[in-house]
């Protein structure tokens, strides 16, 4: 079992400072072990102005084990996978330790995106282009910030997020935030009347 | 290919292994222990069943709908004011850096970093050398629970520490291990150490700077000579410390909670030694070769640990005056004095002990994985493994080759009740499992796969996949059917393979 009562000081401790780090994490259900970690883009880096959703799963292990960590949004990162999200980064693997937290955590994920490992890849293509055409890669990876990470495409998912949270199902949430033009308390009548 | 699925099966076996392993030294990655029953829920209400009772009963949907916010948000409110008084009362001193919550039986490990005793425990690695969670220093034993520090935290927040054992008690009762009952050991031990402190104050070795303490310590033992309970030391203190009144914290505590148990001052660069215990830095003799405990004449694995700078800031700020006083003298002791080598914190240099500690992966040696000594603490168990016979616990009581030899008296590092006059049998780890640590080690340091071939377990058959897991679960069992020894003078006989394995101390 997954030691909730950690998790809910370090979400506290979390929210307590979310000024200063600009990272969120948020509970994605009920049970605590799914959760929704949101990081700024590094200032003066192509991720810069965009806002990432990062997916974690704390495994029964947490905190012996480190929480699986993906990104939900789509970045162009040599230590990303542009596919799938997942991160290459040491302390999500074998050098968890115990005292780090999901604060920590999404902090040097942060850093991992101001300071990419070329020369240990998650996403060969990315990391190739990195080493031989910089100016392409920056391009690239800003291009896809401005397209996935940026506030008003995130707002429509946590809306959507925010409805099937109160029970409805994905779709209906969807179709009648589309109908009402993506106003959430609009959508949400709609949704009650039927 | 084939060699490389035998790898990846390896692994997985390994793997399972691990998470399936019976221990009576518990696993570090036993998922019971993290028990917890609080229900996240009151703090994520799920809207969605209002909203369905106003579909269905909309007269009842206000009522139901604001009532229950309202008494989520009570009980929300309640735990944040429970939680902002631990917050705002503990330092960040005395929150364990594993569960951020007050340290529970608090450990100090050899680089000076505490924790709690489970958080200690469930995060050591069962097959090979630990690491501190904090600054990955790497351990071999696990360390006893730091009495000092154990009395200080149980006087400063009487309230908050009730809350944390009640928590664990129940926590240790799922799982059916439980951490040594630490109060009545705890008021023997400082009484006992009270009177050791009379004695010296009364040979006249009386130091201005602990006069204070000396005084109270003094009364105590006049006034009951029994066993010094808590709040005769509050009383009389706050009775006799004129700076007493100001806080009530400093009323609580006295130097005398904090005094070394070797100078009988206050500790100054406090370090806790493997067995708990505490003393100064310059108390510590750094010249000896292996460190012992002056109290229980242990002996400190693995070179000298570091100063525990947690304990060490809050005693200066606690007693400002009584710490400039003990540095000053401790400054001028060393200056006195002729070598003039370096603090003993920087050294890292291995202990006798340590020396010869086989190789981890070594095919030779024999690692008991997932089980410890409960004498010195090591952990895994390397080497000769006696089993405690006659303790009926679960977790079990077993000593290393060493301590066995040694007759080490010492408590169980759990709740065993195990008594000297308990008789001990010989146990073998699984030779199988052995090999196929020295196997995977081998490869990941060689990045050579051959060696599987050569060690003869290498097969393509799937038939064997199953052959090699039953082997493995036999091989798990063969302690139990392993030469019983009843008596010190059959064992004797086994010591000569002890011999071998570990080679002489140079």
């Amino acid at each position: 079992m997954i030691d909730f009562a950690r998790v809910q000081k370090e979400l506290q401790e979390c929210t307590k400072d979310i000024e200063a780090s600009g990272i969120r994490v948020t509970p994605k259900s009920d049970s605590l072990s799914h959760l929704l970690g949101t990081i700024p883009g590094p200032i003066s880096t192509p991720y810069e102005g965009g806002t990432f959703q990062i997916d974690i799963t704390l495994p029964d292990g947490y905190p012996f084990e480190p929480p699986k960590m993906q990104f939900a949004t789509k970045v162009w990162h040599p230590n990303i996978s542009s596919q799938s999200g997942a991160i290459c980064l040491d302390i999500l693997k074998d050098q968890w330790s115990p005292a780090l937290t999901l604060k920590t955590a999404l902090l040097s994920v942060q850093a991992l995106l101001s300071a990419p490992q070329p020369d240990d890849p998650q996403d060969a293509v990315v990391a190739q282009q990195y080493l031989r055409d910089y100016q392409t890669f920056a391009g690239t990876a800003r291009y896809w910030t401005e397209t996935f990470a940026k506030t008003s495409s995130l707002g429509v998912e946590e809306k959507v997020q925010k409805l099937m949270e109160m029970g409805f199902p994905e779709a209906q949430v969807r179709s009648s935030l589309e109908a009402v033009g993506w106003d959430e308390n609009l959508a949400l009548e709609k949704l009650c009347s039927g | 290919m084939t060699v490389i699925f035998i790898f990846i099966l390896e692994i997985l076996i390994l793997v399972g292994y691990r998470l399936s392993v019976p221990s009576n030294y518990r696993l570090p990655f036993d998922s019971n222990l993290l028990c917890q029953s609080e229900s996240p829920n009151f703090m994520f209400p799920s809207l969605h069943r209002h909203f369905f009772s106003l579909l269905r009963f909309p007269s009842q949907f206000f009522s139901t709908f604001f009532s229950s916010t309202f008494s989520t948000t009570l009980s929300m409110a309640e735990y944040q004011m429970l939680d902002d008084v631990d917050a705002d009362d503990i330092p960040h001193a005395f929150l364990c850096c594993v569960c951020l919550d007050l340290l529970h039986k608090p450990i100090v490990l050899s680089c000076g970093h505490i924790s709690c005793f489970w958080c200690v425990h469930k995060s050591m690695n069962g097959f090979r050398e630990s690491h501190c969670p904090i600054c990955r220093r790497p351990y071999y034993h696990f360390p006893t629970i730091c009495e000092i520090l154990h009395q200080l935290i149980v006087k400063i927040y009487p309230t908050a520490y009730k809350r944390r054992e009640a928590q664990i008690l129940e926590e240790e009762k799922k799982i059916g291990y439980f951490s040594p009952q630490f109060d009545s050991l705890a008021c023997g031990s400082q009484a006992g150490m009270k009177v050791e402190h009379l004695e010296d104050s009364a040979n006249g070795e009386l130091n201005t700077n602990t006069k204070n303490g000396d005084a109270i310590a003094e009364l105590i033992l006049e006034e009951n000579s029994d066993v010094v309970s808590s709040t005769s030391v509050v009383s009389l203190n706050s009775l006799q410390d004129p700076c007493a009144q100001k806080t009530q914290k400093q009323e609580k505590i006295s130097v005398a909670d904090v005094l070394c148990q070797a100078c009988t001052q206050l500790l100054f660069r406090p370090v806790v030694i493997n067995c708990g215990h505490v003393f100064c830095e310059s108390c510590i003799n750094s010249q000896v070769e292996t460190l012992e405990c002056q109290v229980c004449q242990s002996l400190q694995p693995r070179g000298f640990p570091n100063v525990c700078l947690e304990l060490d800031q809050f005693l200066k700020e606690q007693f400002p005056e009584e710490y400039s006083i003990r540095r000053d003298s401790v400054q001028l002791e060393q200056a006195n004095s002729i070598k003039h080598d370096n603090p003993t914190s920087c050294s890292i240099e291995e202990g006798k002990k340590g020396q010869y500690l086989p190789r981890w992966g070594d095919v030779a040696s024999k690692v008991h994985s997932a089980v410890g000594c409960d004498s010195c603490g090591m952990f895994p168990l390397i080497g000769d493994r006696y089993k405690c016979k006659d303790c009926l616990e679960e977790v079990g009581f077993d000593l290393c080759g060493d301590c066995y030899n040694t007759r080490s008296k010492r408590p169980g590092r759990f709740n065993q009740q195990h008594r000297p006059e308990h008789r001990f049998h010989l146990v073998h780890p699984p030779m199988f499992r052995n090999m196929r640590l020295g196997v995977v080690t081998e490869m990941l340091e060689e990045g050579s796969t051959t060696f599987i071939i050569a060690n003869g377990e290498g097969s393509d058959s799937s038939d064997n996949i199953g052959a090699i897991l039953e082997f493995s679960s036999d091989a798990r069992e063969s302690d139990e059917d392993d030469s019983d020894v009843d008596g010190r003078t059959q064992i004797n006989s086994s010591d000569d393979r002890t011999d071998q394995n570990y080679s002489e101390p140079s």
